[in-house]
């Protein structure tokens, strides 16, 4: 599939000038530093071991931006952020999509994350996707406040469902975003629509 | 250029309207002719038949009625069994080809041309943008409305978050259009 809209340059709230593209499968050596550069405890937050090269390239061979989407950010030939969108084609959750989204510490709190969310929540709704979810840790307040601005909300709780590096226990919380009200629009135009409404 | 008449014709649900409304909006607000639209829905719109009268020229149109089209858009098999008798001969038959099936009803001398279009709206994500594959296949067949116009018809028709997916169908069923119109007629 042809990402439409990309590369995408975004300029950060410190005037740093990334570039969002869909991961290319020779990304893999940029990937596998961009996520080595993340320390043991910030890996826990996140559900693979994205540090081992095996991983990075299996999910190399996942990508095939039908199920499994991936858009990368990049600031001087290095990767500085990730996002992924995962969906089946097929079964009863064929509407909703997962994202994911890491962004390198250097990078935090400059609106990468914010970029990155933005571009795949659009990606994932012109996909024809209606909901999506992601999860985050309790203490990811940032993460969570992201998702919040893109019209995210908490959905459930699953109670001590993740364990930090300590062994400290602590809950992971899903959010979602549920776009369909845009197709319901198009639906209700498709199905009875009448220029004479204009 | 002589007033061209076509009729879409298919299923409440498939956006048989909107598919003549924005052939005739790319006709006569981008592309500078005249256009004219009538509308007849069954007694419920959805699964129920479905159909619009288009007219397309370069003056003004005294009469908008579609008797016996130029042109037919079909997305039913129940269309094709109610509008294929009234195509002109050596007309054009549009169609989605796996949802009609052509018989010896075909006038002869018109030419047919079929696409896969809910095929490849599912394809792209959802199946409801079959309507715009078919008038993007419209365009790309025919060539009575520029490409910039029906995307222009298309963008401004269309719900605020579903422009890039509609594009996508349009520029889908348009380049099939295109690589249909130009193979050798069978």
């Amino acid at each position: 599939m042809h990402l439409k809209g990309f590369p995408q340059p975004v300029t950060l709230r410190d005037g740093t000038e990334v570039v969002i593209r869909p991961l290319r499968a020779i990304d893999g050596a940029e990937l596998l530093e961009f996520y080595r550069a993340f320390t043991e405890e910030e890996r826990q937050f996140l559900r693979d071991d994205v540090s081992s090269p095996e991983w990075i390239e299996r999910f190399l061979k996942k990508v095939d931006f039908e199920e499994v989407v991936s858009l990368v950010a990049e600031l001087d030939g290095a990767i500085v952020g990730e996002t992924t969108l995962y969906r089946t084609r097929y079964g009863w959750t064929r509407h909703v999509g997962e994202i994911r989204v890491a962004v390198a510490r250097d990078l935090r709190r400059k609106g990468l994350g914010i970029a990155l969310s933005r571009a795949v929540v659009k990606l994932a709704t012109n996909l024809g996707i209606e909901k999506m979810v992601v999860q985050v840790v309790e203490n990811q307040v940032g993460a969570r406040h992201t998702f919040e601005k893109l019209g995210f909300t908490q959905e459930a709780t699953l109670r001590a469902h993740v364990k930090d590096i300590r062994g400290l226990k602590r809950d992971l919380l899903v959010l979602s975003n549920d776009v369909s009200h845009i197709w319901h629009a198009m639906e209700a135009m498709v199905a009875d629509y009448s220029p004479m409404h204009e | 250029m002589a007033k061209t008449e076509i009729r879409v014709g298919g299923l409440g649900g498939q956006g048989v309207i909107l598919c003549g409304h924005i052939i005739g909006k790319a006709a006569s607000i981008y592309d500078n002719k005249y256009a004219t639209l009538i509308q007849a829905f069954g007694p419920e719109a959805r699964g129920s038949a479905c159909s619009a009268q288009v007219s397309v020229a370069d003056e003004v149109i005294g009469y908008p009625y579609v008797k016996n089209p130029d042109i037919l858009v079909l997305m039913s098999q129940d269309a094709y069994n109610q509008f294929v008798g009234q195509l002109k001969p050596g007309g054009l038959l549009l169609y989605e080809q796996e949802l009609v099936n052509l018989d010896q009803r075909l006038p002869a001398g018109a030419r047919a041309l079929g696409i896969p279009a809910t095929r490849f709206a599912e394809e792209l994500g959802r199946r409801l943008v079959l309507n715009i594959v078919m008038a993007g296949f419209f365009a790309g067949v025919t060539g009575l409305v520029s490409a910039e116009a029906i995307e222009k018809a298309v963008l401004s028709s269309v719900p605020k978050g579903t422009e890039d997916l509609n594009m996508r169908a349009l520029r889908k069923g348009y380049e099939y259009g295109r690589e249909q119109a130009a193979a050798p007629t069978q």
